[in-house]
C-alpha cells in the first residue's frame, strides 16, 4: 500500500505542477526496451546491438538451420525424409516451391532484418560518445561482415548465378538505415557484389584477428570475400583471400572430423556460438541430421556414398541401421553435444578455404599448387591417397567433387551447382528424382522466387519483377 | 434569553394533535410519506397503512407532505384534527435522475443517446458479471460470451465495431473512476444502475477513450433513515446450455473406421477381398482400442456381428461435463442520517463450473460512505475490494483442452485401464486423457482487486460547486500453470510450471468546477475540469522444468529454471474538459462539450487531441403550435454530433525501440523491434445521432434512434518492404463506418391496485463497412478484409455437396470470382451432377474463394415481460439475434471424413457416401482422406440466428403479517432460470460464439436454475 500512497502523493504533486512539466509527464518508455536514440549513447549498448545482429544471423530461419539445410537438399547428395518429419522442408527438397511458402519468406525477412540492424550500427557507431576509434572500427567492421555475409547468401538464393549474367536483377540493396517509407528495386548482381566486396574490403582494413571464433574477424572477412570472388569468377581474388583466410591454420585431425562438428576447433574461422538456453533445440542441424533424438530425417543418397573410396575416413559418416531406416544411409557427421540440439554450427572453416584456393589455382593454371592444396584435404581423410596429377577441367572437377565430399551438410552444394551452371542430376535412392541442364527451363528451380509478401508490400516491385518460372 | 423565549413559546402555544391518512391518486395508501411542520424540522413518516399522527404547535401551522415521485403538498391545519391528503404523482415521470459523464442530469433535459439499466435487471442473476445480464436490455449494445468458463468476461460492443486492429471495447467507469482491470470482479448485487453512453453528446466528454462508447457503473449508496439490513441467498444448479450434436458411440465409430480402411484400400486399387482383409487387420490400430470382447467383432461388411458384447462405450462428454453448483450470498447494510450515509456489502459467489477443472469463487466487499462536514463541504469514499480464484483449463486446439478432448476422443477409448488407472493411449490426443489431466495438471489464477475513490465536494456558493476526486484501481493477478511430469504437455520435460504475477495499477485525479443558474424559464450550467490519470502494469514471470516430487507445482520443486522475465508498462494522460448546458422553457435543450487529451501513447507530433460535441433536444409537445393530441403525452427530438477517440493503440506504439533478449553466445543482445512513427495518434470517430422519444396513450414509451459513426485513422500495420528491416509499421490508416437504427418500446399493459404488467421490446440494426485500407485485400483465416465489406466477412470456397457418382466432395468453381485473376475454367471443372447448372470441381485448389456474408447479426434485441400481481412477481427477458453466421470449426473437426482417423465423429457422419447411399451431403469416408473435403469451405458455415429466454424469475413476497413480529421488513423468495430455452437451427452447443463467428472448443454456455431468499431487516 505504501507504494500506492507514494504514487498518489506524487500524482497529486504532478497535478499541481502539470502546467509546468506537462511534456515530461506525457513521456513514457517501456522498461523491457530501449528507445533507438539511446542505443548509440554508449559503447556498451551499441555492442549489445551488435550481439543482437549475430543473434539474428544464428536464427534457425537463417544460418542456424534453414540456409544450410536447404542448401544441401537443393542438391544431389542429401535428402530429407518424406515421412516422420512433420513435413519440414519437403517442398524445398522436391524443388517445387511457391512465393508464399515460409521457406521462401523466412530467410528473406530474417536476412533483411539482419542487414537493417547492421546498417544501424554502420551508420551510427561513429556517434557513440564514449567509444574509442578502435572500438568503432571493431563495431562497424563486424557489422560490415555481417551485412556482406547476409547479402551474399540472399543473392545466392534469390538471384541467378553471377557467372551466368552479372547484369541480372538480384536482391534489394538497402544500406541506409534511415529509409523506411519508400520501396526498393532489385539491384543488379554487379551492384550487389560490388557492395559486398566494398564492405568486406573495408572490414578487412578495420578488423584484426580474434581468438573468439564466435564473432567475425579479419580472417572471416577474407573468407567471405573469397566466397564472393568465387561466385564472381575472380579467381586471383578468390585464391588470395582464401589463402589469407586459412594461412597458418592447423586443420582438424582425422579424429576431430568425427567429433560431431558441434564445437569450434583449430580450423574454425567462424562458428555460430549456439547456446541451448535461448534457442529452439529441435530446430538445429543435429536435430535433423543425427539419426536419433530430434527429427532425425536427413539421409544420404546411395550414389553419393559410393563416391567415397573405402580408405576414406569420411565414408564413416554414413551408416545403415535397419531399425531406424531399413533402406537409406543415415548421416553421423553432425552430432548433439550432450543434449538434444545443442551444437555450435561451424559456418566457415579452413578446409573450405583450401578448396576455394585449389579451385581458383586450377582455373588460373597453377596446377601444381592446386594439386597440393587438394591433396592436403584428401590426405587428411585418407592418408594413403595418391596425389592428383590431373590438370585443366579434370582437376577442377576433382576439386568440385572434393568439395561435395568434404563439405556436405555444411550448406554449399546448391550454390556450387548454380555458380558452375552444372547439370542437376538426382538419381539413385532419391524419392524425388530430377534431371535437367543449365539450358533447360527447369533450371529456374535453382533460384528461389522473391517472396510474395515482399512484392505485395514493396511499391517498387510488381509481379513482373518475379524471378523466371514463378 | 433564548431558553426563556422557547419556554414562553411552549407555554403560550395552543398545541394540537393531528392525524390522517395519505393516499395516492389510485386510492392506495402511501407508506413512508414525510410529514413535516413547515418551517421546522419536526415531523413524522406515514406507516404501512399511510397513517400518521403528530402534534402541531398551533392551529395555524402548515403541514408539508412530500414523497418521491409525487407532488409536494402544503396543507394549513386550520384547527382540524384529521387531515387526509391525496398526493398526485408528478406528471413528468420522465424526470428521473440519471448518471451521465461527470455528473447527473434528468432524462428530460438530456441531449445524448444513453440507456439506463437499473438494479432490478442485474440483481440476483446467477452470473459472475453484470454485463451478461445486459444482453437484450439495451438497444445497440451487443454482448457476446464465447465461453462458459465461470468468471470469464464477454465481448461488449456498442453500436458496431469501431476499430480494425485496436480494441473496440467500451470504456468502463466505476463510480467515476475509469477501470483499469477486469469488470468481472464487480459484484452485480452492488450495482445501483448502469448507464450506457452511446452517442457523441453522451460520451464525448471522455475524449480519446470514448470512441467505442462508455459504460458507467454506479454502485448503491446509503440512504438517510433507519438502517436497512438485507440478506439474500441463492443456490442453483448449472448445466451446459444444450446437448449439442450427437457423437458416435463405440460401435458406430468402430464400424465407420472399418469402412474408412476398406475405402482406402479400394482407392489404392486393391480387390474387394484384399480391402476387407486390410480393414479387418487394421481397424483396431486405427481406433486405438477394440471395445468388444472378441478379436474379430465385425462381419465381412464391417458390421458388428449381432450379439457381440460391448465392453467399452465411453461418453467422453459425460466424463468432462458435470452439473455445476452456483452459490450467491449477499449481505448489505444501508443507512445513515442527513449528514452521513453508509452502504456496506459483503458478497460471496461461487460457481463450481460445468467442466472438469474449471471453477470460480469471488468474495467482494463494498463500502460507500458520504459525510456532510458542514453546510458547504461534503466528503465521501467509494471502495470496492474483491478476491477471486479461478481454475480455467486452456481452450483452443491443444491437447490439454478438455472440451476439445470430449469431442475428439472416440468412444472406444476407455477412461481407465483394467487396473483402474488412467488410460493414456487414445488416438485423438495421445497422452492427454482429460480426466487424468484434470487431476494432475493445474491452471490456477487469482485476482485481488481494490478500487478506491475519494472525493471532496465544495459548495462554494449556490451557483458554484467544486469537486475534487482521486481514485486508484489496483488488480494483482497471480497465475500458475503446472504440467505434470508424466503425461500431456509436461511429459517431454519431466514436468513444467509457469508462473506469472501481474500488478496492474491505475490512478486518476480530477477537479471539476461547475456553475449553474436557474431562472423562471431557463437553466444554465457550465463545467470546466481537469483530469490526470495513468496506469502501470508490472509483470513478473518465471518457469521451471524437471520435477522430482509429483504433485508439487511450486517453482522450488523444479530443478531446471527457464528464462524469467519482468517488465513494467506505463501510460499517462492529462486532460482538460468543459461542458455547457442550456435549457429554455423546458422546451429547448442545448449542450456542448470539449475535451483535450494529451497522452503518452500518442506520437511526438500528435501529443494532444481535441474532442467536441454538440447536442440539441426539443420537447415538441411543449410547443404552443403543436396541436394537443389526446394520445400523445410527450414527444422529444434529439440531434447530436461530435468527435471522440480510441486510445487503445498500445502504450509505446509510436516509439522506435530496441528490445532485449536477442542474446548470442552467452552475451546479452539488443535488437530493433519497432519502427518509430512520431505521427501516431488516437483513432478518430465522428458520430451523428438523431433520436425521437414518444410517450403515447400514457402507456407506451417508444424511442427510435438513427446513428452514423465514421471512424478513421484506424490503427493498421502497414506492410513494408523487407528492405526497411521491418515487416510493417503501425499507422493511422484505416477507416470504417457503422450505421444503424435502434428502437425500444415499452408498454404498460395493466396498471392498477393489484396488478402491474408491462412488456418491452427492442431491436437494433447495424451495418459495418470498411471504408479505407492500405492494402486492397487482406485475407486472414476465414475472413477477407477489403474496402466496402464488413470487418467480419467470410471468404472461402463454396461447398457444392457430394458427387453422387464417387462420393468425392465438390466445390463451386466460381471462376468469375476475383480470387484469381483469370476467369478460365480449370481442367478439373465439370458440370454439377446435382443439377445446379454451375461448374464444380473436386479439386479443392481449383475452386476460387467467394464472399459469403458476415458473422455480425443483421438485427438483435430483446423482449421482456414483467408482471406483479399482489405478492407475486414474474419477469422474463428474451434475447434474439438474427442473420449472423458462424464458421463451425468444432463441427468440422467432428466431420473429418477420415483425415483424423482416430478422432471421434458426429453421428451425422454416418450418412457418408457409399455406393448404396449416393445422394448425401457427407463425402465418402476414407482413412487418411486426401479429398480435402473438410478443408475450410461454406460446408461448415451455419446460420447462428437464435431466440433465447435469457432469464425468467418468479418471486413471492411473503405477506407482512407472517413476519412483522420478527422485526422483518420484507421476506421474498424467488426462483430464477437463466438461458433455459433456446430456439435455433445451429448445430453446436451454443449459437452465441465469439464475435468474429468462429468456434474454438470453448466451454459452452450454461443454463442455470437457482432458488433464492431475500430478507430485509
Amino acid at each position: 500500500m505504501k507504494k500506492y500512497t507514494i504514487t498518489l502523493i506524487r500524482s497529486l504533486f504532478l497535478l499541481f505542477v502539470l502546467a509546468g512539466c506537462g511534456e515530461d509527464f506525457l513521456e513514457q518508455e517501456p522498461t523491457d526496451s530501449i528507445s533507438e536514440e539511446k542505443v548509440f549513447d554508449s559503447y556498451i549498448t551499441a555492442n549489445s546491438a551488435l550481439i543482437g545482429v549475430y543473434n539474428q544471423l544464428s536464427s534457425f530461419n537463417f544460418e542456424g538451420l534453414y540456409n544450410p539445410i536447404m542448401s544441401d537438399i537443393m542438391g544431389e547428395d542429401i535428402m530429407i525424409n518424406s515421412v516422420d518429419n512433420w513435413n519440414w522442408f519437403v517442398p524445398v527438397y522436391q524443388m517445387n516451391v511457391l512465393p508464399n511458402y515460409s521457406y521462401i519468406d523466412n530467410p528473406w525477412w530474417s536476412g533483411y532484418k539482419l542487414i537493417h540492424d547492421a546498417n544501424q550500427i554502420i551508420d551510427n557507431a561513429i556517434f557513440i560518445p564514449d567509444a574509442t576509434s578502435d572500438q568503432i572500427d571493431e563495431l562497424t567492421g563486424q557489422a560490415r561482415v555481417l551485412r556482406a555475409y547476409a547479402m551474399l547468401k540472399l543473392a545466392q538464393m534469390y538471384s541467378v548465378a553471377y557467372s551466368k549474367d552479372p547484369s541480372a536483377p538480384s536482391i534489394l540493396l538497402n544500406t541506409d538505415s534511415e529509409i523506411t517509407d519508400s520501396g526498393f528495386s532489385r539491384a543488379s548482381l554487379t551492384d550487389v557484389y560490388e557492395q559486398i566486396e566494398n564492405d568486406l574490403l573495408t572490414a578487412i582494413s578495420q578488423l584484426d584477428n580474434n581468438t573468439d571464433k564466435g564473432f567475425f574477424d579479419k580472417r572471416a572477412a577474407q573468407a567471405v570475400l573469397a566466397r564472393a570472388y568465387l561466385d564472381m569468377e575472380n579467381w586471383q581474388g578468390a585464391a588470395d583471400m582464401a589463402n589469407s583466410a586459412s594461412e597458418g591454420i592447423t586443420l582438424m585431425t582425422i579424429n576431430e572430423l568425427y567429433s560431431g562438428f558441434n564445437t569450434r576447433n583449430s580450423e574454425t574461422i567462424y562458428s555460430i556460438a549456439y547456446t541451448q538456453e535461448d534457442n529452439n533445440v529441435y530446430l538445429s542441424i543435429p536435430s535433423f541430421y543425427w539419426p536419433v533424438a530430434g527429427y532425425s530425417s536427413m539421409r544420404a543418397n546411395d550414389e553419393f556414398v559410393n563416391k567415397f573410396s573405402n580408405g576414406d575416413a569420411r565414408k564413416g559418416f554414413f551408416l545403415k541401421v535397419a531399425e531406424i531406416d531399413p533402406d537409406r544411409n543415415l548421416i553421423v557427421k553432425f552430432a548433439h553435444n550432450n543434449a538434444v540440439g545443442n551444437a555450435e554450427r561451424i559456418c566457415i572453416r579452413a578446409s573450405e578455404m583450401i578448396l576455394i584456393e585449389a579451385e581458383a589455382e586450377a582455373e588460373l593454371g597453377n596446377y601444381t599448387n592446386s594439386q597440393n592444396l587438394l591433396y592436403r584435404i584428401q590426405s587428411r581423410a585418407n592418408p594413403g591417397v595418391i596425389k592428383s596429377t590431373a590438370t585443366g577441367q579434370a582437376l577442377i572437377d576433382e576439386v568440385l567433387l572434393e568439395r561435395r565430399k568434404e563439405l556436405f551438410g555444411e550448406g554449399f552444394r546448391w550454390n556450387d551447382i548454380k555458380r558452375r551452371q552444372l547439370p542437376f542430376v538426382r538419381t539413385g535412392d532419391h524419392w524425388v528424382t530430377l534431371s535437367f541442364t543449365a539450358q533447360d527451363p527447369d533450371y529456374y528451380r535453382l533460384t528461389f522466387p522473391i517472396p510474395q509478401s515482399e512484392i505485395d508490400a514493396n511499391e517498387l516491385l510488381s509481379n513482373a519483377d518475379q524471378n523466371v518460372g514463378y | 434569553m433564548l431558553f426563556y423565549l422557547l419556554g414562553a413559546n411552549v407555554i403560550f402555544a395552543q398545541e394540537l394533535a393531528v392525524e390522517g391518512k395519505v393516499k395516492d391518486e389510485n386510492g392506495e395508501f402511501l407508506p413512508g410519506v414525510n410529514v413535516v411542520i413547515e418551517g421546522t424540522t419536526q415531523g413524522t413518516v406515514t406507516n404501512f397503512n399511510g397513517y400518521y399522527t403528530l402534534t402541531v404547535p398551533d392551529k395555524d401551522s402548515k403541514l408539508v407532505f412530500s414523497f418521491i415521485g409525487t407532488e409536494t403538498v402544503v396543507v394549513p391545519v386550520n384547527n382540524r384534527s384529521t387531515i387526509n391528503v391525496t398526493l398526485k404523482q408528478t406528471v413528468q415521470e420522465l424526470e428521473s435522475v440519471m448518471v451521465v459523464a461527470y455528473g447527473t442530469t434528468t432524462e428530460e433535459a438530456y441531449t445524448g443517446a444513453a440507456s439506463v439499466v437499473d438494479s432490478k435487471v442485474i440483481e440476483n442473476r446467477p452470473v459472475t458479471s453484470f454485463e451478461k445480464s445486459l444482453q437484450g436490455t439495451t438497444p445497440g449494445l451487443m454482448v457476446s460470451s464465447s465461453s462458459g468458463q465461470p468468471g470469464s468476461g464477454s465481448t461488449i460492443r456498442i453500436r458496431g465495431i469501431g476499430s480494425l486492429s485496436a480494441s473496440s471495447a467500451p470504456l468502463f467507469v466505476l463510480d467515476g473512476i475509469p477501470m483499469s482491470g477486469s469488470i468481472t470482479d464487480i459484484n452485480p448485487n452492488d450495482i445501483e444502475s448502469i448507464t450506457v453512453l452511446k452517442d457523441a453528446a453522451a460520451s464525448s466528454l471522455y475524449g480519446s477513450r470514448a470512441a467505442n462508447g462508455v459504460v458507467l457503473i454506479t454502485t448503491k449508496q446509503g440512504k438517510a433513515g433507519s438502517t436497512k439490513i438485507s440478506f439474500n441467498s441463492q443456490m442453483g444448479v448449472s448445466q451446459r446450455i444444450s446437448k449439442g450434436y450427437d457423437l458416435m458411440n463405440s460401435t458406430q465409430f468402430y464400424e465407420h473406421s472399418w469402412m474408412g480402411l476398406y475405402n482406402q484400400a479400394l482407392i489404392n486399387g486393391e480387390s474387394i477381398d484384399d480391402a476387407r482383409a486390410y480393414a479387418h487387420a487394421n481397424v483396431k490400430e486405427t481406433v486405438g482400442y477394440n471395445p468388444f470382447g472378441v478379436d474379430n467383432p465385425l462381419d465381412n461388411n464391417g458390421q458388428l456381428i449381432p450379439g457381440t458384447q460391448i465392453l467399452t462405450d465411453t461418453d467422453w462428454r459425460d466424463e468432462i461435463y458435470k452439473n455445476g453448483i452456483i452459490q450467491n450470498h449477499n449481505l448489505s447494510i444501508s443507512g445513515g442520517s442527513d449528514l452521513t450515509k453508509v452502504f456496506l456489502s459483503l458478497g460471496y459467489f461461487s460457481d463450481s463450473g460445468i467442466t472438469l477443472g474449471s471453477d470460480f469463487k469471488r468474495i467482494s466487499n463494498k463500502i460507500n460512505v458520504s459525510h456532510k462536514i458542514n453546510s458547504f463541504l461534503e466528503a465521501g469514499l467509494n471502495s470496492h475490494l474483491s478476491y477471486s480464484k479461478t481454475n480455467a483449463p486452456p481452450s483452443g486446439s491443444g491437447g490439454a483442452n478438455p472440451v476439445r478432448s470430449a469431442e475428439v476422443i472416440n468412444a472406444a477409448s476407455p477412461v481407465y485401464n483394467e487396473f483402474g488407472e488412467y488410460e493414456w493411449g487414445n488416438k485423438a490426443v495421445f497422452d492427454f486423457n482429460p480426466v487424468g489431466l484434470a487431476e494432475l495438471d493445474q491452471y490456477k489464477y487469482d485476482t485481488k482487486r481494490a478500487v478506491v475513490n475519494t472525493y471532496l465536494n465544495v459548495k462554494i456558493s449556490p451557483s458554484f460547486n467544486f469537486r475534487t476526486s482521486a481514485g486508484i484501481d489496483n488488480s494483482i493477478n497471480n497465475g500458475l500453470n503446472y504440467y505434470n511430469p508424466y503425461h500431456g504437455n509436461g511429459a517431454g520435460v519431466n514436468g513444467r510450471t509457469a508462473t506469472s504475477n501481474t500488478d496492474n495499477f491505475g490512478w486518476n485525479i480530477s477537479n471539476i468546477l461547475t456553475y449553474s443558474k436557474a431562472t423562471n424559464n431557463s437553466y444554465f450550467e457550465a463545467l470546466i475540469g481537469q483530469e490526470a490519470l495513468g496506469q502501470d502494469v508490472s509483470i513478473l514471470s518465471a518457469g521451471v522444468t524437471d520435477f522430482s516430487v509429483p504433485g508439487r507445482p511450486e517453482l522450488v520443486w523444479g530443478s531446471k529454471p527457464g528464462q524469467p522475465s519482468s517488465a513494467t508498462y506505463s501510460w499517462t494522460m492529462a486532460s482538460y474538459l468543459s461542458q455547457i448546458k442550456y435549457d429554455l422553457n423546458d422546451k429547448y435543450f442545448f449542450s456542448t462539450s470539449a475535451r483535450m487529451d494529451g497522452s503518452s501513447r500518442f506520437g511526438k507530433n500528435n501529443k494532444y487531441g481535441l474532442f467536441y460535441s454538440v447536442g440539441f433536444g426539443w420537447q415538441l409537445t411543449q410547443e404552443d403550435w403543436m396541436p394537443e393530441f389526446k394520445w400523445l403525452d410527450n414527444a422529444k427530438l434529439r440531434v447530436s454530433y461530435g468527435t471522440s477517440g480510441n486510445n487503445n493503440i498500445g502504450n509505446y506504439a509510436s516509439l522506435g525501440l530496441y528490445g532485449s533478449g536477442a542474446n548470442y553466445g552467452g552475451y546479452p543482445g539488443l535488437t530493433p523491434t519497432q519502427l518509430a512513427n512520431e505521427d501516431l495518434s488516437w483513432e478518430k470517430i465522428k458520430s451523428l445521432n438523431v433520436g425521437l422519444e414518444l410517450n403515447l396513450f400514457r402507456k407506451l414509451d417508444a424511442s427510435i434512434e438513427f446513428y452514423n459513426r465514421n471512424s478513421n485513422g484506424l490503427l493498421f500495420a502497414r506492410p513494408l518492404s523487407a528492405g526497411t528491416g521491418f515487416g510493417s509499421i503501425i499507422s493511422n490508416l484505416g477507416a470504417m463506418k457503422n450505421t444503424g437504427v435502434e428502437t425500444a418500446l415499452n408498454y404498460r399493459l395493466i396498471e392498477n391496485k393489484n396488478v402491474f404488467s408491462s412488456i418491452g421490446f427492442n431491436i437494433s440494426f447495424n451495418t459495418n463497412e470498411i471504408l479505407e485500407l492500405t492494402t486492397e485485400q487482406i485475407v486472414s483465416g476465414t475472413k477477407l478484409l477489403e474496402e466496402g465489406s464488413s470487418i467480419y466477412q467470410f471468404y472461402m470456397r463454396e461447398w457444392a455437396g457430394v458427387n453422387p457418382d464417387n462420393g468425392r466432395p465438390m466445390w463451386y468453381v466460381n471462376a468469375d470470382s476475383d480470387d484469381r485473376e483469370d476467369n478460365t475454367l480449370p481442367s478439373s471443372a465439370y458440370e454439377d451432377p446435382l443439377g445446379s447448372g454451375r461448374n464444380v470441381t473436386s479439386d479443392y485448389n481449383d475452386a476460387e474463394r467467394k464472399r459469403l456474408g458476415t458473422s455480425l447479426p443483421k438485427a438483435f434485441g430483446g423482449l421482456n415481460y414483467s408482471l406483479n400481481y399482489k405478492n407475486f412477481e414474474l419477469s422474463m427477458y428474451f434475447f434474439y439475434s438474427l442473420g449472423g453466421q458462424v464458421y463451425n470449426n468444432d463441427y468440422a473437426t467432428n466431420m473429418h471424413d477420415g483425415t483424423q482417423p482416430g478422432s471421434n465423429l458426429a453421428t451425422d457422419a454416418l450418412n457418408a457416401w457409399t455406393p448404396n447411399n449416393r445422394y448425401t451431403d457427407v463425402p465418402r469416408y476414407v482413412k487418411n482422406n486426401m479429398d480435402e473435403s473438410n478443408q475450410m469451405s461454406s460446408r461448415f458455415i451455419e446460420d447462428a440466428s437464435y431466440l433465447r429466454l435469457k432469464n425468467i424469475t418468479i418471486g413471492y413476497n411473503f405477506p407482512s403479517s407472517l413476519y412483522e413480529s420478527l422485526k422483518i421488513r420484507n421476506l421474498k423468495a424467488f426462483l430464477s432460470g437463466e438461458n433455459l430455452f433456446t430456439l435455433t437451427k445451429y448445430r453446436g452447443y451454443d449459437p452465441e460464439v465469439a464475435i468474429n463467428g468462429t468456434t474454438s472448443n470453448t466451454i459452452p454456455g450454461t443454463k442455470v436454475i437457482t432458488l433464492g431468499l431475500k430478507v430485509e431487516l
